[in-house]
């Protein structure tokens, strides 16, 4: 901090109260970002005291990078500047559900499964399932725009979010959208804050609309000997009538994090593997389950398995926290978020395992067919050679990207620190329009407080 | 506006694209709102090269631009309120290329709405935002607009359909934001623009989604002897969590108009229908209808009527997007309002809108996007009487206040636009306008772009101005 430091948690602690300004050095490890340590944590109750909090880091020019879980901490550049780690997660209230009219609006520091749990007593879901689900906040996962393999059907966070409140870099209470399913009043300001990793505002208030659960679902798993029949089988359901509510692809890498010791046995890592879950009416599903069949034999498929409800379940959560269990299992992986056309993704994918292979890393690619690919290099030992490996890998993939033949959109997710600087802009080369995003980043923070530095083009 | 403008304009595009005579400037004034402001020049480019040239010479003269579509906005998006240029995109209007595997279009902001529709049908596949204007209105409005229709309530609006732009910057910059795939990184600049009524760029090329045609479709016609139990049961629809992929509601004054006009076959003596569209596999489809009807007869209707055909079904629905103009056959003008409210809300909001109907002496025809709170009550008057009209504004700014207060919106597709702008601070605190004038002005620093537009500039209601009467006799034969 640039002031005596004694002076600011002073401060701090008469906007929140002693308690909840912690300058503990356990504390503050574990709200490290890429190895930097904040001077201090402030847990505030309410919007007011974040605004508060604000206006001083402003005044102040103290680096401010808001927090909930911590899960995603990891995501993003390295800081420019960090003095106060912003933890949100007293805010955990459920501030409006009204059931009937299938919309919620809640405070940031609410845990996604104990939202999905209130959600479910209602019959009703947000189709967020998302990796760390038991430790993930809905601020945090809006902030990271984190994916979920519902998103085939249901759209992403910015399908599905109806507005916010939020407190700029300059610490002024702001919102944009509304609270009703339906709203095209004044600029949708609250769509910038999704994916924008707490560099624009620190979010107090999302509010969604919600879904019916559906009353029967249904999941399938069926292998391939390769790339091209399982993408093959993909393009056939999208040309169908069915719209299925999760379509994945896991190429052998990505199968053996996905069908592992804990899932049954019959479902072993397999070569290619397509994961299709459908939902509806009983009805409904049964006859995905005879199309889905017929459809997979006729793509070549070595097998079709339709999952029990337990199955369903575990398969799922597995999917959902694919880059979780890889950078659980080798803690120096490094994985893209990639947006690809459906029809350039075998060709994508078979460039991205050339690059493994040029480089002597494995690959595990899990392929949302809607047009994401989650891509994870895998080093074997991490030493310097196998860091400067992945990141001569890193920097091809974001050159392949850029081929007019992929046109894909690759950003650097998670990686080790110390390797982002190698890689540079983890958002990968320059485009024009990051000079925009700079105009929108100096509207929110003139002052440059907000997670400096830790955004595309160093916003 | 200064001659050397004109000549200049002449030069760079020719001059059948650059119109400027008083008689031509004329037929500019209006859009489908009640509002009114003359250009001082209509052009027409016809690439992006030129529209970037346009706003660089517009820099240079300090003069306003704006962009129009079809005109058929309603709210004054594409009105030149301070003057200046209007850039009318209508020979922009190429579908520049159909991605089917992809489920992607790349069109000028000029194509009209049906016809990217119909381009594609061949392919199974259709673009689903559908505003009832969609015969005439152009994608470039939508996307300033940020449109929605009565499909939106299972498709989404504009903006959930819109994954990249090209943009001409207020600077004449041209900049790409997003593409063809689902997400690009960085800020959702996507997000942003759509829906920013042409204050931040024009938008010159547009990359939408296409979605594919369902299996099967339903259309149920509910037909009801009270109001409250039409709005009661779109309520308990909703409840239910039935997702249809559209619930229109008419009330029976509207529905007269429409009979009367388009022979539909709609009930002549009831309060109300609901126009109910299910959409999906067979089976979905079959398993809704079932459960939709249920809902209907348990809140008495006094009959649920299935479309027999494509026919009846498209006569339908022809008289439910020729509704405006129903209603215009029995009034000079009428005044659309746009607010939504929470579904749950339905029943006590249009109680409140006959009330409002009484206070002011007004007839209001109401037809509801009801499956998501999307009011469109249509207040019927006579642009001469202008004691009528300052009732009419009165009126309006009644309801959308209720709509305001029940925890709404003021606007839930047309915009804001320089008919509502005013009415900004009953939804946002001087803070959130002040992040949204910043927000402009990063874009459009000199205001130059669309001026008096979505933001309040200190001009109260009362002064919208009137359309005045026809103006034959001043144009020469």
């Amino acid at each position: 901090m640039n002031r005596p430091a004694q002076a600011s948690i002073t401060r701090l602690e008469e906007i929140v109260g002693g308690a909840y300004v912690l300058s503990d050095p356990a504390e503050l490890n574990l709200r490290q970002v890429d190895g930097k340590s904040p001077s201090v944590v402030v847990q505030p109750a309410e919007v007011a005291q974040v605004a508060e909090i604000m206006r001083f880091a402003a005044a102040e020019k103290l680096a401010v990078i808001p927090c909930g879980g911590g899960t995603k901490l990891g995501i993003g550049s390295p800081p420019a500047r960090y003095d106060i780690a912003l933890d949100l997660s007293r805010m955990n209230q459920v501030l409006a559900y009204d059931p009937r009219d299938l919309t919620l609006g809640v405070e940031p520091g609410v845990r996604i499964e104990e939202l999905l749990r209130i959600l479910a007593e209602q019959k009703q879901f947000l189709p967020l399932a998302v990796p760390f689900a038991d430790r993930a906040t809905v601020g945090g996962i809006v902030a990271a725009n984190s994916s979920s393999p519902l998103r085939h059907l249901y759209g992403g966070v910015r399908d599905f979010c109806l507005g916010m409140e939020f407190v700029t870099g300059e610490g002024v209470i702001s919102k944009g959208g509304g609270r009703v399913v339906k709203n095209v009043t004044g600029y949708d300001l609250h769509k910038l804050l999704i994916g924008s990793l707490g560099t624009l505002a620190v979010i107090a208030r999302v509010n969604f609309r919600t879904f019916p659960l559906p009353p029967a679902q249904g999941t399938f798993v069926t292998s391939f000997s390769d790339s091209e029949s399982a993408f093959g089988f993909c393009r056939a359901i999208a040309q169908s009538v069915l719209t299925p509510q999760i379509l994945e692809v896991a190429d052998p890498g990505a199968a053996h994090f996905l069908f592992s010791a804990e899932t049954p046995a019959r479902i072993s890592p397999r070569q290619w593997s397509v994961i299709i879950s459908a939902a509806g009416q009983p009805s409904v599903v049964d006859r995905y389950a005879r199309e889905l069949g017929h459809m997979a034999s006729a793509a070549n498929a070595a097998e079709f398995i339709p999952l029990s409800d337990a199955e369903h379940s575990s398969v799922l959560a597995r999917i959902c926290e694919f880059p979780r269990l890889v950078l659980e299992a080798v803690p120096s992986a490094a994985i893209f978020r990639i947006g690809v056309l459906p029809t350039t993704m075998p060709s994508m994918l078979n460039d991205l395992s050339e690059v493994a292979k040029h480089w002597r890393l494995h690959l595990a690619t899990l392929t949302r067919a809607s047009g994401i690919v989650y891509s994870a290099f895998l080093s074997e030992e991490e030493n310097e050679a196998s860091f400067a490996g992945i990141a001569s890998a890193a920097k091809e993939v974001f050159h392949i990207c850029t081929l007019p033949e992929n046109g894909a959109q690759a950003m650097l997710e998670w990686c080790p620190a110390k390797l982002k600087r190698g890689v540079g802009d983890l958002w990968g080369p320059w485009r024009r329009d990051f000079e925009l995003m700079h105009r929108v980043k100096s509207v929110f923070d003139p002052q440059n407080v907000l997670s400096p530095g830790r955004f595309a083009s160093e916003i | 506006m200064q001659p050397q403008l004109i000549r200049e304009l002449v030069a760079l595009l020719g001059p059948k694209a650059v119109l400027s005579q008083a008689e031509d400037l004329m037929l500019y004034e209006y859009d489908g709102s009640v509002e009114l402001g003359s250009p001082e020049c209509i052009v027409f480019p016809s690439c992006t090269r030129e529209v970037a040239e346009i706003v660089r010479l517009a820099n240079r003269y300090e003069t306003p631009l704006v962009g129009r579509g079809a005109g058929t906005g309603l709210s004054g998006g594409a009105i030149a309120r301070n003057g200046g240029i209007v850039i009318a995109f209508s020979r922009m209007n190429r579908i520049l290329e159909v991605d089917a595997p992809n489920l992607r279009a790349i069109v000028q902001p000029g194509v009209v709405n049906l016809d990217l529709s119909r381009a594609v049908e061949h392919l199974g596949l259709y673009y689903a935002p559908d505003p009832s204007s969609q015969r005439s209105c152009t994608i470039g409005g939508n996307v300033s607009e940020n449109s929605g229709g009565p499909h939106t309530l299972a498709y989404g609006v504009t903006s959930n359909h819109v994954t990249g732009m090209e943009l001409v910057l207020p600077e004449g910059e041209i900049v790409r934001i997003g593409g063809k795939t689902i997400e690009t990184p960085g800020y959702d600049l996507n997000g942003l623009l759509v829906g920013s009524e042409g204050t931040l760029a024009l938008v010159t090329e547009i990359t939408v989604r296409l979605t594919r045609k369902p299996e099967a479709v339903k259309t149920l016609l509910a037909v009801y002897d009270t109001l409250d139990d039409t709005t009661e049961t779109v309520v308990d629809i909703t409840v239910r969590a039935i997702t249809p992929a559209a619930c229109e509601m008419l009330d029976g004054f509207t529905l007269r108009a429409v009979e009367d006009y388009v022979h539909a076959g709609f009930p002549k003596d009831c309060a109300a229908v609901l126009l109910i569209e299910l959409e999906g596999l067979t089976e979905a489809v079959e398993a809704q209808a079932a459960a939709i009807t249920e809902v209907c007869l348990q809140h008495r209707a006094r009959e649920v009527r299935v479309a027999r055909d494509d026919r009846e079904r498209e006569l339908l629905w022809k008289g439910r997007k020729n509704a405006f103009g129903a209603l215009g056959r029995l009034s000079p003008t009428y005044y659309v309002q746009d607010g939504v409210i929470p579904r749950t809300r339905l029943p006590e909001t249009l109680r409140c809108i006959e009330e409002v109907s009484r206070k002011y002496d007004l007839r209001i025809g109401n037809i509801f996007h009801a499956g998501d709170g999307n009011l469109h009550p249509l207040i019927l008057f006579d642009e001469r009487d202008r004691e009528q009209f300052r009732r009419v504004v009165a009126a309006g700014i009644e309801i959308m206040t209720f709509c305001v207060e029940v925890g709404g919106a003021l606007t839930g597709e047309h915009g804001v636009g320089m008919e509502k702008n005013e009415l900004m601070p009953l939804m946002f605190t001087p803070e959130d306008l002040d992040l949204m004038r910043r927000v402009r002005a990063a874009f459009n620093p000199a205001g130059r772009l669309n001026p008096g537009k979505v933001l309040p500039i200190g001009k109260a209601c009362g002064e919208i101005r009137v359309q005045p009467m026809p103006v034959s006799t001043t144009i020469p034969a």
